[in-house]
């Protein structure tokens, strides 16, 4: 049985330690690519948030990002906002 | 419905294979132009089915047709307003999840279709098997073929599947609602059945969907001219809202998806290795709730062998070429315009060479440190750390999310610093930026590899280790007394990350990383470490006295450097290292890290290699066939060191005794100034002072710039706090340990 769109919201807001969507998808015995669907949708609507993959590369660093790594991306519940577009690049200046 | 031929349009996500599809049914009877007004292609052309000529129409890949997008809106109107006779929705076979919603959004537009299952090829590949007779009657009954469009495969069945729906044969798809939802949908629908000029053009059952979802794009388009309806509409679906207890639009959309995840359950079976890829088997020990900390600390332990033990025969190359050959140069350059013994040549030879020297040798153990992170970044496992030290940074109250910043501090604090600005809460950027300042800089590793090699030989890499994970294991004392003691905030919340199959690094992009961070590296060697090394030249040539006549005249206890490190120097003294010079290359490294490298091979090592070289003259043959005769050394020996981690690694089992690849003995006997240097530090420091050096230079007040960075990203106040806990810590620790060791009798050695 598929989960309900807002049992999948609630498991973020229930869950107490980071979790990989296949981990996730296992736990609410849903396709991982559906789930990923699913959490699409309140990415969408505003009450969970994508971030990594994209949050650096932002600034343009000419000779390739200091940074040693980025993280794949992740989802999380949208709580604050955070300030999009923000590159930390310690090149691109504060 | 538009006269003329039939048309037939291709719609469906991007990237599923419809223009293919749409070349392998058209062939070269197409056009391509554009949308009208748009900068979107549209691509047109003709096929014949069963002798009747048919215009194909290829319409741009959306994910929804919710007006989001050109794409989206392009694809809507011309599926209301051109009404083509029949729509063939291709899907991606092997990812039907994620192309369903898009597919009964089309459906639901009351449109003949056909279900195109294209890519059924690679489906198959990866073991998806999909059963088109339980999707057709999933889906109303329309026809479902599969198709490989790239190798024209399933055309004839497509072509016929096209014919059946032309037959107008089957029901519109209507996907059944909760029972409350759809007594709404049918009372609106009955409404819009009063406007005829609104069912001409729309599907009453869709429009009235539409509306109780508030879809933003319809309801624009009709609030001004038909406002009762919309009013009707939002009264309806704020009625079912009550009753269910949830936003209408949320319930719609969920049943879409409770649809979709049951027509996968009835037509799609997996086989073979798709149940279980081998990245995921990878990661159920990898990522283990319980093995996850240890294997991640094992192959730490196993990098800081590597950085350690393989960089080395490198390092004292270009320790070297640069303390032989080089020196010798400059020398002889000097003494050519006349400079030869004055303090312009001390000043080269002693002050940059020997400082810039002294950190450019550490090229090759940044570079193998760097190549380690790269493979571990490239092949995916840096995303598991993150992932398994999760767990961890929960327990300092902090976000998962700050293990990013604490990486990033291995590489260096200032970007580490910046990098906490992905992080919402401010308190949680401070006491990530607080605490990574504990995660060892590369900057720092040299003087590590310095004394660790010197006094530990081959164990060196156990030191090192050890000195990192104590940097780890100080920042989570420091987080944990923080957070119990100044913030007891709210538990953040924990991420769900989308962690990608391991891959095979790519050589480019590994190399491309070490060039971009050694390129930083050696570009502070040029710049500030070569002003630090002038200043510390000159505060070294200065008498104390200050008698211009013995410019350059004085030994270091007599001049300004003396002078200076000397106040420092007895605070010092309970850590094993109370001696003048070990202050001042303490002091040094408040400047960058770097530089405590620098001066320590400028206080050590610089003041006899000169005359060492001038009694051996060499001509630049010599010198050159040198060079390259001893970087062919080193490379055989970098060779044979990364070959016997693997013993040295099997070693520590017990048990276990495998011999270590011995092709060219290691020299005993190093260049002069080299040598000079070592000797001049076992001199200097015990092997249980170095330690105690070396816990100090880890922990320690993180450099100019860090703290600049600290200052602007904290404040001030921040960053004092920052200093003083450092410097506190540090001499704690490093006392601790030297007295530690004396207690335990191993002041001896
Ligand atoms: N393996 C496989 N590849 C396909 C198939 N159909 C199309 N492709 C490839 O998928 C890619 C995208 O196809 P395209 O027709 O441009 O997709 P569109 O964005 O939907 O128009 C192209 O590289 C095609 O060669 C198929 O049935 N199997
Ligand atoms: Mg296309």
């Amino acid at each position: 049985m598929t989960p309900t769109l807002r049992e999948v919201l609630n498991y973020f807001e229930k869950q107490s330690r980071a979790l990989s969507l296949t981990d996730l998808a296992r736990e609410l015995h849903i396709e991982p690519a559906l789930l990923q669907e699913m959490i699409g949708y309140w990415v969408r609507k505003g009450k969970l948030r994508q971030v990594g993959a994209d949050s650096c590369g932002s600034c343009g660093c000419s000779a390739g990002c200091p940074l040693p790594t980025t993280l794949p991306r992740r989802y999380e519940l949208a709580t604050d906002n955070l300030p999009t577009g923000v590159g930390f690049c310690p090149r691109s200046g504060s | 419905m538009t006269a003329g031929p039939f048309t037939i349009a291709l719609a469906g996500n991007p990237n599923v294979g419809k223009s293919t599809l749409f070349n392998a049914l058209t062939g070269s009877r197409q056009h391509v132009g554009n949308w009208p007004g748009k900068t979107v292609e549209k691509k047109e052309g003709r096929t014949t089915i069963n002798g009747r000529d048919i215009v194909v129409v290829d319409l741009p890949g959306t994910y929804s047709l919710a007006a989001h997008s050109v794409e989206e809106i392009i694809a809507r109107d011309f599926i209301i307003c051109e009404r083509p006779q029949v729509i063939i929705v291709v899907v991606d076979a092997a990812n039907l999840e994620r192309n369903l919603y898009l597919a009964c959004q089309i459906l639901e537009l009351e449109t003949p279709a056909v279900l195109a299952l294209n890519m059924s090829d690679e489906a198959h590949k990866r073991g998806v098997h999909l059963d088109p007779q339980a999707l057709s009657a999933a889906l109303g009954g329309i026809p479902v073929v599969e198709t490989v469009g790239s190798r024209g495969i399933g055309l004839d069945a497509l072509k016929a599947a096209i014919q059946t729906a032309l037959a107008g044969s089957s029901q519109p798809f209507h996907l059944a609602y909760d029972a409350l939802i759809e007594a709404g949908i049918a009372r609106l629908a009955a409404r819009i059945g009063a406007y005829p000029e609104l069912t001409a053009v729309y599907p009453a059952r869709w429009l009235a969907l539409k509306l109780l979802e508030a879809d933003t794009g319809i309801v624009a388009q009709l609030e001004r001219e038909y406002p009762a309806l919309i009013g009707a509409a939002r009264t309806i679906a704020q009625n079912i809202a009550e009753t269910l207890g949830d936003e209408l639009e949320i319930l719609i959309a969920d049943q879409r998806y409770q649809f979709i995840g049951s027509v996968i359950s009835a037509s799609v079976t997996r086989t073979g290795r798709a149940q279980i890829t081998p990245s995921e088997r990878i990661d159920t020990i990898l990522t283990h709730r319980i093995w996850g900390i240890p294997l991640f600390l094992a192959l730490m332990w196993v990098v800081f062998q590597f950085t350690a033990n393989v960089s080395a025969p490198f390092v004292d190359w270009i320790d070297g070429v640069i303390s032989g050959p080089i020196t010798r140069w400059a020398s002889t350059l000097l003494t050519a315009l006349g400079l030869g013994g004055s303090w312009v040549q001390s000043l080269v030879t002693d002050g940059i060479i020997a400082g810039v020297g002294g950190v450019l040798v550490f090229i090759p153990v940044l570079t193998f440190l760097y190549l380690a992170i790269a493979l571990l970044e490239d092949s995916g496992y840096m995303a598991r750390a993150a992932f398994i030290m999760d767990r961890v940074m929960r327990i300092l109250g902090l976000h998962g999310k700050s293990f990013l910043p604490l990486l990033i501090g291995f590489g260096c604090t200032v970007p580490a610093i910046y990098a906490t600005r992905t992080l919402e809460h401010e308190q949680d950027r401070k006491l990530t930026g607080f605490l990574a300042t504990f995660m060892s800089c590369g900057a720092r590793l040299p003087v590590y590899v310095v004394f660790a090699s010197l006094f530990f030989g081959a164990r060196a890499g156990n030191l090192i280790f050890a000195l990192y994970l104590l940097g780890i294991v100080v920042a989570f004392v420091t987080g944990w007394i923080m957070k119990h003691l100044i913030y007891r905030g709210q538990p953040p919340h924990p991420f769900v990350m989308e962690l990608p199959p391991y891959r095979l690094p790519t050589l480019s992009s590994v190399l491309r990383t070490i060039r971009g961070r050694i390129q930083e590296f050696v570009q502070r060697a040029f710049t500030i470490i070569l002003a630090c090394s002038v200043i510390i030249w000159l505060l070294m040539a200065l008498p104390a006295t200050l008698d211009w006549r013995d410019f350059n005249q004085v030994s270091i206890s007599d001049s300004w450097f003396g002078a200076i490190s000397g106040v420092a120097a007895p605070a010092f003294a309970p850590a094993g290292f109370g001696q003048p010079e070990a202050a001042g290359v303490l002091l040094s490294g408040f400047i960058a890290k770097e530089v405590i490298i620098g001066t320590i091979s400028q206080i050590y090592g610089g003041e006899t290699a000169d005359e060492a070289d001038s009694s051996t003259p060499s001509t630049l043959a010599d010198d050159l066939r040198e060079i390259v005769y001893t970087f062919g050394q080193a490379a055989v020996l970098t060779a044979q060191e990364a070959i016997n981690i693997l013993p040295r690694t099997a070693n520590l089992l017990p048990g276990v005794d495998l011999p270590e690849a011995n092709f060219l003995p290691l020299e005993a006997e190093t260049d002069a100034a080299s040598g000079q240097m070592n000797q001049a530090l076992t001199q200097a420091f015990t092997p249980l002072s170095a330690v105690a050096f070396t816990v100090f230079v880890l922990l320690y007040v993180p450099c100019l710039t860090a703290l600049t960075a600290m200052r602007l990203e904290f404040g001030v106040r921040w960053m004092l706090y920052q200093v003083v806990y450092t410097a506190a810590v540090a001499w704690v620790g490093a006392v601790a340990v030297y007295q530690g060791g004396l207690l335990l009798g191993l002041g001896g050695g």
